[in-house]
Parts: C-alpha cells; sequence; structure tokens
C-alpha cells in the first residue's frame, strides 16, 4: 500500500534508503495523490536520494512556496477588502499556517483561503467580499439553499480576476452537524500575527482541524489533516487542549485524532477498533495513487454526510447530487 | 494497473498504467524506437482507468487521470485508448511540468536554430512541423515546445505527432503508412491518427537550439504575412502556457527575453506549398 | 481615496518592468500576478517613493514638472482614478 510507504517516510526520512524504483514511483503517486508531495519534499531536505527524484522534489518545493505566496497574497486581497467593516481577517488551516510561519505550513498545499467571520458580520462581510470582485462560483438555487440553510459557510466565491476561491465561515461544522463548537469563543481567543491577520489559538487551530477531520469531511485529504494536527499537537499543553475540546463538545476527537496521529506519525499509540477502521481509509491508496477498498470509501462518504444531516435530508441531498452526475470517487 | 509502460519523451518520464492491455499495446509499437526506459522513476504516473467497475468489460469507457487529473474530464471510449494516453500524458505535461516554460507550440531546427509556431488547434502548426520535419528540418514537437529558463534555449518534445482529419492524408502521402498509428475515427476532435516521428528527431531529442523565429499560422483562404507587436505576442504566449503563472519570475523573466529578442511574423497560407515557401523566405530575411 | 486621500507604495509591492513596444509589463513578484499597463501608469508609480504618503495633487505636481499634463482639473481627478484602479489591484495602498 503506497499510502503506507508515504506515511512511513514521513515518520522516518531516511528510511528511503532502501526504495528501489517501483518504491519511488509509488512514494510519489501516493504524496501527489494526498497532496502532499511538498511536505514530504521538506521532509527529505539533506538526504540523498536518486538523481531523477532531485528534480522532482525541487519542483514540488517551488510549488508549495509559490503557493504560499498566493495564499497570503489573497489573505491580504481579504483584508483590504473588509477594510473599513470592522470585521478581522481570522485565517483557518493552510494559510493560517502559512502565515504564522507553522511547521504545519511548510510545504503544505493550500487550495482556497478559508477565513471564520462572526455570524452577525456575515452580511457585512458578503457585501464587502463583493464589491472587491469576489463572485458565487455557480449559481444553482439548490446547492445555494442547501448552503445557506445547513452549512458553515457562505457557498464558495471566487475572485473574477485573480480565480482565485474564498471560503467565507461562520463556525466550523455544519449547523446540522451534531457537535456545535463555540465559534464565538474560537473568533473572540484568535490571535494577531501581522497587521489586520488573525489565526485561532493554538488549541483552537488543533480543534478545528480534528473536527474539520472526523466529524465533518469523509476523510478526502484525510492523510494531510493529521499531518497538519501531528504538527500542531506540540504546541500546546495537553491538559489546555482537553478543557477547550471539552468546552467544544469535541473532545472524542480531538483524543482520537491525538491517537491517530500519534500511530501514525508518531510513536505509536493504543487503537480502539473505530480508530483502526479510519486508519484503514486513511492508508487505502495503492502503487498507483488510486483509492482502493472503494466500499470502505464509499461508506466514509455517507457517513461524512449522516454526520451532517438527519437521514431523510442526507437521501434527498444524494438524490439531487446523484441526478446531476455526481459520484463519490 | 494491469498493464503498464514507461516512456521517455525529451526531458520527460512518464509512466503509464491501463486497465486494459490495447492502449499500452499501441503505445509499446510506437514508441519502439525511444529509449527504453522501463523500471524508471518516472516524473509523472498517468492512469487510463474504467469510469466505473462495469466500464471495465461493457462499452468499456476511459476515464484519464493520473498525478494530475481533472475532475470532470468527458470519458473516452475504448478504440480511442491510444488519443487516451496521449492526452494522459499532455495533461501531465500541462498541468504538472515546471523545469521549463511550456508553450503550447510546434517547433522545428535547422543549424541549430529553431522554427517556433504557434496558434489554435487547426492553425495548422501540427501540420506544417510535420511536413518540415520530411523536408529537410528537424522535428522538435508538434504541441510543446520548452524554453529553457537559464539559457533561453528551445527544447524538444517530440511525441507522436497528432494529425486531424484532412492533415492525415496529407502526412500519410509524405511519410508512408509504416510510420502512422491506427485511424481513430469520430473522437471529439474529427478523426485522428498519430504519426511517428523521423528517427533523427527520437536521436536528437536532448538536443535543443536557439529560438530564432517565431509564427503565428493560420490555414486559410488567404496569403499573408504581417508583423505582430511585442505586446500581442506577450498576450498570445502567456495564453498559449499552461505553467508561466506556476513559474513566477524566472517564467516572466524566460518569455520577455524570448518576446524581445526573437522576430515574430504572422502568416496566413492557403496551402503547404505556399506556406514552405513563406517559411523559406522568412528563415532568409527576418531569421 | 480620490483627490482627497493619501496613498502609499509599499516596499514589499515592488514591481519588476520590462518595456515592450509601448507599454510596459509589471510583474509583481507578491501575488505573482502580471500587469500590462501603459502611460501614465508607468509614470505614476515611478513619482512615488516607498513609504511616502503622498495625495494625487503631490503626484500632479511632480509629473508637472517633467510632462504637459493639461488643465489641472482635468489631469487631477484621471490622476487619481489611476491610483484607485492601483489600489485595486494591491500595488498601490491606501494611507
Amino acid at each position: 500500500m503506497s499510502a503506507a510507504l508515504l506515511v512511513d517516510t514521513l515518520r522516518d526520512p531516511a528510511s528511503v534508503g532502501g526504495l528501489d524504483a517501483t518504491g519511488w514511483n509509488h512514494l510519489i503517486a501516493a504524496a501527489r495523490a494526498e497532496r502532499l508531495i511538498g511536505t514530504l519534499a521538506h521532509r527529505l531536505a539533506g538526504i540523498a536520494v536518486p538523481s531523477p527524484v532531485t528534480p522532482i522534489l525541487a519542483d514540488a518545493v517551488r510549488d508549495a512556496d509559490r503557493e504560499a505566496r498566493q495564499a497570503l497574497w489573497e489573505a491580504d486581497r481579504c483584508v483590504d477588502a473588509l477594510r473599513g467593516t470592522g470585521v478581522p481577517t481570522i485565517l483557518l488551516k493552510g494559510t493560517a499556517y502559512v502565515a504564522a510561519g507553522l511547521r504545519a505550513g511548510q510545504g503544505r498545499f493550500i487550495g482556497d483561503l478559508d477565513i471564520l467571520v462572526p455570524r452577525d458580520a456575515m452580511p457585512v462581510a458578503e457585501k464587502a467580499m463583493m464589491a472587491a470582485g469576489w463572485e458565487w462560483v455557480k449559481p444553482d438555487p439548490y446547492d445555494d439553499a442547501y448552503y445557506r440553510q445547513w452549512m458553515h459557510e457562505l457557498p464558495p466565491l471566487i475572485h473574477r480576476e485573480r480565480d482565485r476561491m474564498i471560503d467565507v465561515h461562520h463556525t466550523v461544522l455544519p449547523l446540522t452537524a451534531r457537535q456545535t463548537p463555540d465559534a464565538a469563543a474560537m473568533i473572540a481567543d484568535a490571535v494577531q500575527i501581522t497587521d489586520g491577520l488573525y489565526i485561532l489559538s493554538p488549541e483552537d487551530r488543533i480543534i478545528h482541524s480534528a473536527a474539520h477531520m472526523l466529524a465533518d469531511g469523509d476523510l478526502q485529504g484525510g492523510l494531510r489533516n493529521l499531518w497538519d494536527i501531528y504538527c500542531l499537537l506540540p504546541d500546546v499543553d495537553p491538559a489546555a487542549l482537553e478543557a477547550r475540546a471539552t468546552r467544544h463538545g469535541l473532545l472524542l476527537h480531538v483524543r482520537q485524532a491525538q491517537r491517530l496521529a500519534a500511530a501514525i506519525y508518531g510513536d505509536g499509540a493504543r487503537l480502539t477498533l473505530w480508530d483502526r477502521l479510519v486508519r484503514a481509509r486513511l492508508l487505502a491508496r495503492n502503487g498507483w495513487g488510486q483509492e482502493v477498498r472503494k466500499l470502505l470509501v464509499f461508506g466514509f462518504y455517507v457517513r461524512s454526510h449522516w454526520l451532517r444531516m438527519p437521514p431523510m435530508m442526507l437521501a434527498r441531498h444524494l438524490w439531487t447530487k446523484w441526478r446531476k452526475g455526481h459520484r463519490p470517487q | 494497473m494491469r498493464h503498464d509502460l514507461t516512456l521517455r519523451i525529451g526531458p520527460a518520464t512518464f509512466r503509464i498504467g491501463s486497465a486494459w492491455a490495447g492502449p499500452i499495446d499501441q503505445l509499446a509499437r510506437l514508441y519502439a524506437a525511444y529509449p527504453q526506459v522501463e523500471g524508471a522513476i518516472a516524473d509523472f504516473t498517468v492512469r487510463l482507468q474504467p469510469t466505473s467497475l462495469a466500464r471495465r468489460w461493457v462499452r468499456p469507457s476511459i476515464f484519464i487521470t493520473g498525478d494530475h487529473g481533472l475532475a470532470d474530464a468527458a470519458p473516452m471510449s475504448l478504440s480511442h485508448g491510444l488519443l487516451a494516453a496521449e492526452m494522459g500524458m499532455n495533461l501531465q505535461m500541462a498541468l504538472g511540468w515546471r523545469r521549463h516554460l511550456l508553450l503550447h507550440a510546434s517547433s522545428v531546427e535547422k543549424d541549430g536554430r529553431v522554427l517556433v509556431m504557434t496558434g489554435e488547434s487547426g492553425s495548422g502548426k501540427s501540420t506544417l512541423a510535420a511536413l518540415l520535419g520530411e523536408r529537410g528540418w528537424r522535428f522538435m514537437g508538434d504541441e510543446f515546445a520548452l524554453l529553457d529558463l537559464d539559457s533561453g534555449a528551445i527544447l524538444p518534445f517530440p511525441r507522436l505527432v497528432s494529425l486531424k482529419n484532412r492533415a492525415i492524408d496529407v502526412v500519410e502521402d509524405a511519410v508512408g503508412d509504416v510510420r502512422m498509428g491506427p485511424m481513430l475515427r469520430a473522437t471529439a476532435k474529427g478523426d485522428i491518427r498519430h504519426m511517428v516521428p523521423r528517427a533523427d528527431a527520437v536521436a536528437r531529442m536532448d538536443e535543443g537550439g536557439k529560438p530564432a523565429l517565431l509564427l503565428f499560422p493560420r490555414f486559410g483562404p488567404d496569403t499573408d504575412i504581417r508583423a505582430v507587436g511585442q505586446g500581442e505576442i506577450f498576450m498570445r504566449l502567456t495564453q498559449a502556457s499552461t505553467n508561466y503563472v506556476a513559474l513566477g519570475e524566472p517564467g516572466f523573466a524566460a518569455l520577455t527575453r524570448f518576446v524581445q529578442s526573437v522576430p515574430a511574423r504572422a502568416i496566413d497560407f492557403p496551402s503547404g506549398e505556399a506556406a514552405f515557401e513563406m517559411v523559406d523566405r522568412l528563415w532568409g530575411e527576418v531569421a | 481615496m480620490g483627490i482627497t486621500g493619501y496613498y502609499r507604495l509599499d516596499a514589499r509591492d515592488a514591481t519588476h518592468a520590462c518595456l515592450l513596444d509601448d507599454l510596459v509589463l509589471l510583474y509583481h513578484p507578491r501575488s505573482g500576478q502580471t500587469h500590462m499597463v501603459i502611460s501614465p501608469v508607468p509614470e505614476i508609480l515611478d513619482q512615488m517613493c516607498i513609504d511616502e504618503r503622498v495625495s494625487a495633487a503631490d503626484l500632479h505636481d511632480r509629473l508637472a514638472q517633467r510632462f504637459d499634463l493639461g488643465p489641472r482639473a482635468a489631469a487631477l481627478p484621471e490622476i487619481a482614478a489611476h491610483l484607485d484602479a492601483l489600489v485595486a489591484l494591491g500595488l498601490v495602498r491606501p494611507a
């Protein structure tokens, strides 16, 4: 399994000394599929690799540098758009890690800009973003109503000139999810890092990432999320993290994330049966970078929606999606 | 993947996996003269996989993906498997190549100097490059010209030439049947047939040259040669490059140097003969 | 902003310029964007110093020493409009 090879390499970079060409092909395919190639390249810095691998890793480092630069520029544009509204720019996920120079940001793939905005400031923020050139990605009435009624963010916006997306969140999980983290507390405790840019407190960064991975998503990109968590954990006091997670109603998720991070990237941990299923899902990738164990993957896709929505709503949602030709991969 | 092949074209190595034998067998035949790199560490992985489990056997349709893919790429019929493999390789280059500025252009070389031709699909740039490659020029590529960021040289990417519709007969007459791939009828772009470049194009595929002339060819009823302003050239080349933005400042430096140093003309031509005559004349006068 | 506002050039927004015939390309490393501009935009940027707080009127007066700008009443709003466009691109900051 190539995903297992990938996590073994991230844990112990020197182990690549034993790889043959096939092993390298599997490792590179898995790292690209999991969007961890930049992280892998940083981990392998200073370690001898075969000559065809050197330019592949150099490209990955350059791509990650460019993505970081562009992400910071989008953050800058967001601050500029919100100038005068009194709404702070609170960065989430990749852009936050890069802006704060955290280890989790090294080589990290960054897609969209994610920001957290107080719920009552959403209309002001939305108006300011539109005035600064962002527009709706797809004017689909069903998706729009779905997002506004049930999700934890505005429908995605894209900037008409720069072609970059922004997700404006007002809380951490969809309103339909069973856990209800205290977004207002996260906003109140956000930390200022530069003029105009804020990130979540060290504890909330981990809690947000764990919630995103385990309570919200279908574990797509889970290995990268878990790498983030693994890199963020040394920054917090374990007791403070537990107290904060309890307050957000996410203690079980945070504990599971800690176990999985230790088991996959760290010194190991005792895993429950459910942890083992999640780990199997996270490592379900073959030497060509393809997802395997389709039933397990599909199981998690259904689960991710079930966690977010009551069952009848789920049925309606999947039906609407499938009629439009969407299928879980 | 059940079937696979590793190919090197110019500076890039591809590991191509397929759920079916057909596309791999066709690639193996047409790329037989290329460097044998079985088992090498590849720059890119390409996958030709069924759109769903049942689609491996029932009305098989190929989903083209790999390290880099498009979620909404339209599936292709298995009978067009060779085209799917070529598109898969192009997709990896277009989305993932970072070691040169990638220009969507054809190129041919003579005396160490390179003629670069760029234009929309249907402009005739592929056919022109293929035919010039049979008439004393060295064929360097019909799809991508690679601009070296440091030296400013154009490097070859001589994959199979993809010929469409009317161009098929013209080139077939010039090169003979042995160097032609299977006829792929009724693809999304019409009929397509691939041509194997001449042996010298493959043997010298690591050898670049200094760009000496840029042409914007257009196949049509008129005959015309026009100068093109540097601003327009820059715009058109950024539109013809899939990695200009990704390369950042080195891409800007390389492309502006190219625009400032390489003479350029737009040419309209009604026939191959007219085009050859214009190319010869401009090569003598401008390049 | 406009003719009553102030503007500033941030050191981090420095661009690399390249002249192609009669237009100027500005590469902005911070955003990775290439901007294509024509006169008087390059001339306006040339008159701005890093971190100096200037108004459209200040820039008008500096430019008028070197170029024939025509009547001040017409040129001033034009310069302010260019500055606001540069702010929208992120090349110039409000001050």
